[in-house]
């Protein structure tokens, strides 16, 4: 009896021991926008972390898109029932910088996790220039992407035009575009030269591609900006190229959003198209099963205009403050983690978007994997070649999101044939100025 | 001895009433006193800041050119899916009604877009609708040699809007007109024909005020579909656009609230809504049950 009253402590024992190390597992919520593909290529990086650490468990969850994953943030911080790490885009940055719920990561790394052997310049300049404000890094830079000019070359042959002088100018694009626009007898086009989708963000890297600001006080980045600049010229001109190629009916208006576009250049319906660098590899595969050569070229500019560059886009990952030290401590260990060359090479082979850090760049440069792919090689030269300042650091602007909305109605509006792009884009410029003083004014 | 029997009986009936009122003071009435405490204040994102600004988001609203339009879009959007919806829906029911071999099997077709999202809908409409690949565009250049820019054009993005609404409710719609129809005898119908009648006569002195009931009723709920339910197919097919003409009254109030983050803003217009759409009960309820016949 004796024997089996001292086994049974000894299980005991065990039992309580073996729940103790359970709750010595750190578990760290990590919301994300991250669909399809890269769904999975985000969950396999959290495996692999959790996989190394034993302490340590990253619960990664698909939040719908970035906007639903902003909006969900904001309802469970509401509800104190926030995540540790969330990812929100670029153009929230503002907004959570705002929020006070955040804790920049430099602050995590550095004081919260005094984690001394981090390296703070590893970060690519354009891309750490972004999310830096305020004199620090706000949050880890993860998915990066540009746009940049996608064309078809047998398309360019067929139309006489050289495929290795891809258009540089607006008169070129539209020369080019003209050229390969394919009519029926009808006088119905079967092949436009080119298209683009209305989103907001090509008007942005437009304007920054002329090295010209969004936004006073220096694009928001010396001050909160009060007046938007979407009725000066450079971001009218491109809206007037727009509304001219397409009444000229050498562009395809595939109409608001994304896909529309993608579709018509895929399917050979548009000869060019400006995409996210983080098309590369869904485009060049396209390409390779249709069988046709894809080229790839910077953004095209005005003819009289010194190139500015491109502003980096895509999205962030933010740390929460409102968690127990070992909690915000395990999240920047995740961070930490999925800034590490390995990590960073895998994401950038796997989905398309740049690597943030300079050591994989430089470990994708030996491996030869830009010289076997060319069209990655446009995508990179094209931001590493963008000029330093304001204009490329990229506009902060609190309501972002709303803004992009307004500069698209404005891009109907000029399409439609109600306003001309003049007209639109003043008034575009007023609901901004008007929605950045409402804004402003919750912080007064 | 008596009196206890009257004190019992004086509370039953409250204490009947006590689980409804939960639900519906927690779910409806509270949410909707909330939403009008919200209404009076400026909250900044995650509610860092909340200032109170009394009228002000209601004055806003009510000098905002772009409000007053989405509110009048709003009208014809309802008046057009209801009337257009309610008229296609009875006569594709007479003719579901007729006793036709496999008749169960068109009646479920009917009534398969009513069971389906309304995002998958919307995508649908897209696929159908697109100006590269759609089959909409293809049939209409195969058989009369022009295209619609559908998607792209404010005033066919509107009218896609409404098909695809229309189309999402009729069988909803059906069901009860076929129900509403199967209730009508068939004495009435043999009476009139021995009195002469032709069929539109039948269909318009008999069917029509007979089905009153149910048309009364499926009118308040096309309301209620059509104001708050097109949020779905807007948000997929159009996302409010091209330049506004398809950005009602609800696809605005979501707009403000989830991607503008003017929570007060958007409270405001609820509350708008709200008041709206109980007046127009009102009217309904005593005006439009006039016509209604009951047997």
């Amino acid at each position: 009896m004796r024997k089996i009253n001292f086994l049974l402590v000894i299980a005991l024992v065990l039992m309580l021991s073996f729940t103790a190390a359970a709750q010595d597992k750190v578990t760290i919520d990590f919301w994300h926008a991250m669909g399809g593909h890269n769904l999975e290529v985000t969950e396999t990086l959290v495996e692999r972390f959790n996989e190394q650490h034993e302490n340590i468990e990253v619960v990664a969850q698909n939040t719908g898109t970035y906007n639903d994953t902003l909006t969900k943030t904001e309802s469970a911080v509401r509800s104190g029932d926030a995540p540790h790490i969330v990812q929100i885009y670029e153009i929230g940055t503002q907004v959570m910088v705002d929020s006070g719920i955040i804790i920049p990561i430099e602050e995590l790394g550095k004081e919260v996790a005094e984690d001394n052997s981090f390296d703070w310049g590893k970060f690519l300049t354009p891309v750490s220039n972004y999310y830096q404000v305020d004199g620090q890094l706000n949050s880890m830079p993860f998915n990066s992407s540009t746009p940049i000019l996608y064309y078809n070359k047998d398309a360019f042959e067929e139309a006489g035009l050289d495929p290795n002088d891809p258009p540089q100018t607006f008169s070129e694009l539209k020369e080019y575009a003209e050229k390969l626009t394919i009519r029926d007898e009808d006088g119905d086009v079967e092949r436009y030269g080119f298209t683009l989708g209305i989103v907001g963000w090509f008007v942005e890297q437009m304007v920054a591609n002329q090295d010209a600001l969004l936004v006073n006080n220096n694009n928001g980045r010396d001050g909160r900006a009060t007046e938007s600049y979407l009725d000066r010229e450079p971001a009218v001109r491109f809206i007037e190229l727009w509304k001219e190629m397409v009444d000229e009916e050498i562009m395809l208006n595939p109409g608001r959003g994304w896909d529309g576009a993608k579709q018509a250049f895929l399917s050979g319906r548009s000869a060019m198209m400006i995409e996210s660098t983080a098309q590369v590899t869904n485009f060049s595969e396209n390409a390779e099963e249709s069988g046709y050569e894809l080229g790839t070229a910077f953004l095209p500019r005005p003819d009289d205009v010194d190139r500015g560059g491109v502003i980096i886009g895509g999205a962030s990952l933010w740390a929460l403050r409102d968690h127990p030290q070992e909690e915000l401590e395990a999240a920047w260990e995740f961070l930490s983690f999925l800034s590490e060359e390995e990590q960073q090479v895998y994401w950038f082979e796997q989905t398309g978007y740049f690597p943030v850090t300079k050591s994989a760049v430089e470990r994708e440069m030996n491996n030869q994997f830009f010289a076997e792919n060319p069209n990655h090689m446009t995508a990179f030269l094209q931001l590493l070649l963008s000029k330093r300042g304001a204009a490329t650091q990229g506009a902060l602007i609190g309501t972002f999101p709303e803004v992009r909305q307004i500069v698209e109605n404005a891009i109907e509006e000029t399409l439609m044939d109600n306003m001309t792009p003049q007209e639109a884009m003043e008034e575009a410029a007023s609901q901004v100025d008007e929605s950045l003083q409402e804004y402003n004014s919750l912080y007064e | 001895m008596k009196e206890q029997n009257y004190n019992s009986h004086f509370l039953v009936p409250y204490l009947l009433i006590i689980p409804s009122m939960i639900i519906l003071i927690l779910f409806l009435y509270w949410p909707t006193i909330q939403s009008f405490i919200l209404s009076l204040y400026r909250t900044a994102p995650f509610g860092s800041r909340v200032i109170y600004s009394g009228l002000e988001n209601y004055k806003k609203l009510f000098t905002d050119p772009a409000y007053l339009d989405s509110l009048q879009r709003s009208a014809v959007f309802v008046l057009i899916t209801i009337f257009g919806g309610l008229a296609i829906s009875l006569v594709l029911a007479t003719f579901l009604n007729k006793k036709l071999k496999g008749i169960h099997i068109y009646r479920t077709i009917f009534f398969i877009p009513y069971a389906i999202s309304p995002t998958v809908a919307g995508s649908l409409w897209i696929f159908l609708l697109n100006p590269v690949a759609g089959h909409v565009n293809y049939v209409l250049d195969f058989l009369f040699g022009f295209q619609v820019p559908w998607l792209t054009n404010g005033f066919f993005a509107f009218i896609a809007i409404i098909i695809a609404t229309i189309w999402k409710n009729m069988g909803f719609n059906i069901i009860f007109f076929l129900a509403g129809l199967q209730s009508i005898p068939d004495s009435v119908y043999e009476s009139a024909k021995i009195d002469g009648a032709n069929s539109w006569q039948i269909f318009r002195k008999i069917t029509i005020p007979l089905l009153s009931p149910t048309t009364f009723y499926l009118i308040i709920m096309n309301i209620l579909f059509t104001v708050f339910q097109a949020f779905g197919i807007i948000d997929i097919m159009t996302q409010g656009g091209p330049a506004g003409a398809t950005n009602l009254v609800i696809y605005k109030l979501y707009r403000d609230m989830f991607v503008n983050f003017r929570p007060g803003l958007a409270a405001a217009q609820s509350v708008i809504l709200l008041f709206l759409v109980l007046i127009i009960t009102f009217f309904h309820f005593k005006y439009g049950s006039k016509g209604v016949h009951y047997q």
